[in-house]
């Protein structure tokens, strides 16, 4: 017999007002407006949260220990209004990247083509559905693209912009790919338009044309 | 914003904040990341509302998001970055836990990205969803969260048993879920 609903979300509601963690079981999602509205309520009663310093030490540790490909810039930084006192800088994930500016000046990466594991062609429409230099959005698996015409040949970007996570959105007026999360776009090839501001290029994804016509992504 | 990150920083942590622990050396340069973070966890708390998932996700979200900044990022990128992460990593929560599809949650992970520390955001917001319940509701809803009251003690308040007092809470927060406070 299952589990009344009332029973159900007292009973997480009990744990949330515990300081517990969402422990839901199977049929729990039943609620699942109930629960996030509890979720929120009890977030509320305890008013703002900031770390608890023993969890601010690990991540601390945890930054301090991460792959180094770089993060904030001394430029950056101060842009931030961060109040960064360099002098005290002694090292770490984040001390290496504040390091004078004439170290922090990366090149734009090269693009990337998106080979995945064990990865297949998917065929995504014939090459008629696709307009003459019209980005349109695909899907093969987890590989999202935008795919452009050119005559008989095709060629595909991530949909993925390649600076923040957010999807991108064709914007046929201006022939460019918008990121909705922050003012950056993109040419068909990849290609970041703002040249004082260079982002890195789209990845790639591998596109092809049958001799039946049809187009073929590659993706998972 | 001070860079000082350890005893004045520590001494308004949140449930258990009660002892103070020492940054590691680094802790001057460490902390820059350290207070984006703090609005990322902010953030993720008034959500999941436990230490333990919101702790979680946030350490997720740091693992994710710090090694993919890239040098010479601008600040507004950044922390743009890191909550448009956190979205991710609190999408991917609640539709494991839940099954909740992106669009089911477009209302509690929408929001404005924070220009500073954390203000009185989940009260003001906890108390404009109350307003908009009916009175027993709203009781129901303000003794057991608010006022930490037991079903027992709710039930005698209202002058209810426990039992009603159960399915009011289920049916109040049914009609929580649905008060819209946009705008």
């Amino acid at each position: 017999m299952g589990e009344k609903p009332e029973n159900r979300v007292d009973r997480i509601v009990s744990e949330l007002l515990h300081g517990r963690r969402l422990k839901l079981r199977g049929g729990d999602a039943e609620e699942k407006e109930a629960i996030i509205a509890a979720a929120r309520l009890s977030a509320a009663s305890k008013g703002v949260q900031r770390m608890h310093p023993a969890f601010r030490k690990r991540l601390a540790e945890s930054l301090g220990s991460a792959p180094a490909d770089g993060w904030l810039t001394r430029r950056a930084a101060l842009v931030a209004g961060l109040g960064v006192a360099t002098g005290a800088i002694t090292g770490g994930l984040i001390g290496r990247a504040l390091e004078p500016a004439s170290t922090a000046v990366a090149a734009i990466p090269e693009p990337r083509l998106i080979s995945p594991t064990n990865g297949q062609w998917t065929d995504v429409g014939a090459l008629a559905d696709f307009s003459e230099g019209q980005g349109k959005r695909v899907s093969a698996g987890a590989v999202g693209a935008f795919l452009f015409r050119r005559g008989e040949s095709v060629t595909a970007v991530s949909s993925m912009c390649s600076d923040l996570p957010c999807e991108l959105r064709w914007n046929g007026g201006t022939g460019v790919l918008d990121c909705p999360c922050h003012p950056a776009s993109f040419k068909p090839d990849g290609e970041p338009t703002n040249k004082a501001y260079r982002l890195p290029y789209l990845d790639l994804v591998s596109v092809r044309v049958t001799a039946a016509g049809r187009v073929e992504v590659l993706g998972t | 914003m001070t860079t000082d990150s350890s005893s004045s920083r520590n001494e308004g942590a949140g449930e258990g904040g009660g002892d103070v622990l020492e940054l590691p050396a680094a802790s001057s340069s460490t902390a820059i990341a350290l207070d984006e973070l703090e609005l990322v966890y902010a953030f993720i708390y008034a959500r999941v509302g436990n230490r333990a998932d919101a702790e979680d996700l946030t350490q997720q979200v740091a693992m994710k998001a710090i090694p993919r900044l890239r040098q010479g990022a601008p600040a507004s990128a950044i922390r743009g970055y890191l909550f448009a992460t956190a979205r991710s990593v609190l999408g991917a929560f609640w539709s494991v836990r839940l099954g909740l599809s992106e669009s089911e949650l477009h209302e509690d992970l929408a929001m404005a990205i924070p220009a500073g520390p954390p203000s009185e955001e989940p009260a003001e917001r906890a108390r404009r969803i109350l307003a908009g319940l009916s009175d027993n509701y709203r009781r129901v809803l303000e003794l057991r969260f608010l006022h930490g009251y037991s079903l027992k003690e709710v039930a005698a308040e209202m002058r209810s048993t426990v039992g009603a007092v159960k399915v009011m809470q289920l049916r109040a927060l049914r009609a929580a879920a649905k008060v819209r406070i946009d705008g």
